[in-house]
């Protein structure tokens, strides 16, 4: 239950986690991606103002005074090489264009304003003409300084041109995004596992206050290794722990004055009727004692049963079922019936409280001996596989009733007048605490059945009851 | 026979000591410990009923003194705290045997009886059930005074029976007795011999019967009149 929300917990703590981290790394990729863009941008830029700075040494004043365009032969065929990829205009400062390549982009930057000092950019689409096919064309025009005085010079290239870095660009944008849904799953699972491993201790705290029960008051929870937020909380509850425990301690403390208290008086009065002669009304006297003698045992043991701890350890049920009935046999006898033990030749091994066990088989003995008729024997079985029954020939329990005799003073009508009501009541009392049941079933040939059975054998017993099984078939 | 009786609540102290008087025992009476041991100290009892819950401390406490020192005497112990444990401890500590209160006066007259039947103890040399009576020194037995003869191991059946009388007796230690008598012993043996000792007890007319609780062993009890 409580484990249900921690994994909530932890659930939407590694998916904010997740979320964040993915939103980060899509900010760190475009912040990336932008800047490798404007990288790539200003590399053309200068490439273009290299290119104008070349053309500008490359421009002479011949004998008249005019300028003229002497390109080394290395960049003439450069330019040659591809006149519709590289293009250039160079027009003196009263527009008149002095050299351009092609010619149509000297007659277009012709109608073009003056350069300035500042490079400034254009982009123009060639689109439609016959010259420049359908290219969009990125440059700069700049005025510039020459040996034949201040020049325009325009210089343009293809856009397409720089395609080497854009496909690099395209190739790592989608890598980036091919890889973040593996980053992702990646975070999600440290995340996941980061926030469990640091939730440890809380998972343990909690395990540990599951187990605190009326019957285990003593458990505290660690304070250590606790994340600082929690530990306020766990050291208060284990706080009202301590006032819880010593309220148990007051509680059992009351039953056993009660017990000390109640038992002396009653004591005194049995003992004192016993001595008596009497007729019928001292009878009846005797009757209501010991009534009242039965009730304040059985409610002391219930008492007992609701405060105290159980401390359990390993029991053979046909040592306490033999023990049980030799104990009471002397009873049932002077009841005038008889009753028998059959047990298992191998021990039969439960964790239990040998106590309590006896207490559970001393009151389904009772009710047995009490219900079955005189001359008939009640038998106590042990089965290996970690059951005992106890078996009467009376009238057998009624199919309706048998919900209701395990309940707190409960009593079948027409019961005789001892009986406080509360003996199958701390029976399964007593085999939750073993985690074991109780039930009552039909005798077969007349009779009812109680049956106690207790968790399965630790596999070192079955073992052992195997290998008996394999020796007796060989 | 002489009995001390440590108990504090004055009125049951009362009670028991009438009780046992009725059953022919001297009785003193004391209400501390402290006393408990003084008396011990300066006169032979032949047996002793210890309350635990004592004003002056926890009668325990007596019994783990008197244990190491050598004394043997039988000692039942009382208790009002029915705790189960209680009842180890106290049987750990060296009482024979022990009542839980609230009890009736004649369980604790039949346990003081038996009590005293104990090998070593007191009332050693004749054991008694109904009208069946058992010499331990002469081995004779008589129901209702006529003498019955009994073979070897039926007498020593019979003995631990009524030594043990109404308190189950288990199976397997009739079988060691008979062991001692009989190296040999037929794994039916106890079944058979108590059943003869059964018949012969019944055509003498006892008043006291041999019980079996099969699967743990046998008991001897008073025939109800
Ligand atoms: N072996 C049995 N055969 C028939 N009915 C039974 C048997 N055992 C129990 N019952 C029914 O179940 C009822 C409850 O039993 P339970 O032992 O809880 O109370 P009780 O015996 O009446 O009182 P106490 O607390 O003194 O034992 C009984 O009153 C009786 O009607
Ligand atoms: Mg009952």
């Amino acid at each position: 239950m409580s484990f249900g929300q921690f994994r909530s917990l932890q659930v939407r703590l590694a998916v904010r986690l997740a979320v964040l981290y993915v939103a980060a790394a899509a900010i760190a990729v475009g912040v990336l991606v932008y800047q490798v863009y404007d990288t790539a941008g200003s590399l053309n830029d200068r490439e273009l103002g290299l290119r104008a700075e070349d053309l500008a040494r490359a421009l002479v004043a011949d004998g008249t005074g005019q300028p003229r365009l002497d390109l080394p032969a290395k960049l003439a065929a450069a330019y040659a090489a591809a006149p519709e990829d590289d293009l250039f205009a160079i027009r003196d400062t009263n527009g008149r264009v002095i050299a351009a390549s092609p010619d149509e982009f000297g007659e277009r930057v012709a109608k073009w304003p003056p350069a300035t000092d500042e490079p400034s950019y254009f982009r123009l689409s060639g689109a439609g003409s016959e010259d420049f096919g359908s290219e969009t064309y990125y440059g700069l025009s700049v005025a510039l300084q020459t040996a034949a005085g201040p020049m325009w010079i325009s210089v343009a290239r293809t856009e397409g041109s720089d395609a080497l870095i854009r496909s690099i660009l395209r190739e790592f944008v989608v890598n980036a995004i091919w890889v973040s849904p593996l980053l992702m799953l990646a975070t999600l699972a440290i995340g996941i596992f980061a926030i469990r491993n640091g939730l440890k201790p809380v998972r343990e705290v909690s395990r540990m206050a599951a187990s605190i029960g009326p019957d285990a008051t003593s458990v505290r929870l660690p304070e250590q290794d606790l994340p600082t937020e929690i530990m306020p909380l766990v050291a208060s509850i284990n706080h009202a722990l301590d006032r819880l425990e010593k309220g148990f301690a007051v509680q059992r403390e009351f039953t056993a004055n009660a017990a000390h208290e109640l038992r002396t008086p009653l004591a005194i009065i049995n003992s004192a009727l016993e001595t008596m002669d009497g007729n019928s009304e001292l009878e009846k006297l005797r009757t209501d004692v010991a009534r009242m003698n039965r009730l304040v045992e059985q409610l002391l043991r219930v008492a007992r049963l609701d405060s105290v701890a159980l401390e359990f350890g390993t029991v053979d049920l046909n040592k306490v079922a033999s023990l049980a009935v030799a104990a009471m046999a002397p009873w049932a006898i002077a009841q005038g019936k008889a009753i028998a033990f059959a047990g298992t030749e191998w021990p039969v091994n439960v964790k239990a409280n040998v106590h309590a066990l006896e207490d559970a088989l001393r009151n389904l003995i009772e009710n047995a001996v009490a219900h079955a008729p005189a001359g008939t024997e009640v038998t106590v079985t042990v089965d290996r596989a970690g059951r005992i029954d106890v078996a009467d020939r009376g009238r057998g329990v009624p199919r309706k009733d048998r919900e209701n005799i395990f309940k707190r003073f409960w009593r079948g009508a027409g019961e005789k007048k001892e009986g406080a009501g509360l003996g199958l009541a701390i029976v399964s009392e007593i085999m939750r605490a073993h985690r074991g049941s109780v039930s009552v079933a039909e005798n077969p040939g007349g009779g009812a059945v109680f049956t106690l059975s207790f968790p399965p054998l630790q596999t070192g017993d079955s073992k052992i009851a195997r290998r008996y099984i394999a020796g007796d078939a060989a | 026979m002489r009995l001390l009786v440590v108990e504090d609540e004055p009125r049951i102290s009362e009670i028991i000591k009438a009780a046992l008087e009725r059953a022919e025992f001297a009785v003193d009476t004391v209400r501390l410990r402290a006393d408990a041991r003084e008396a011990l100290a300066n006169t032979a009892y032949d047996a002793a009923i210890l309350d635990l819950g004592l004003p002056d401390g926890d009668g325990l406490n007596l019994l783990a003194e008197l244990r190491p020192a050598g004394s043997r005497i039988p000692i039942l112990i009382l208790t009002a705290r029915d705790a189960v444990e209680d009842r180890v401890l106290g049987l750990d500590a060296g009482a024979d045997d022990y009542l839980v209160k609230p009890f009736a006066m004649s369980e604790l007259v039949a346990r003081t009886k038996a009590l005293l039947r104990r090998p070593g103890a007191a009332l050693g040399t004749t054991l008694k059930a109904g009208n069946i009576v058992f010499d331990t020194i002469g081995r004779d037995v008589s129901v209702a005074g006529v003498p019955l003869q009994l073979p070897r191991r039926e007498a020593a059946i019979l003995e631990h029976l009524l030594r043990r009388q109404g308190r189950v007796v288990p199976k397997s230690v009739l079988e060691e007795k008979l062991y001692g008598i009989d190296d040999e012993l037929e794994s039916n043996a106890v079944p058979v011999h108590v059943h003869h000792l059964r018949r012969k007890l019944q055509d003498a007319a006892a008043s006291a019967e041999i019980h079996t609780v099969r699967g743990v062993g046998y008991l001897l009890a008073e025939t109800k009149g």
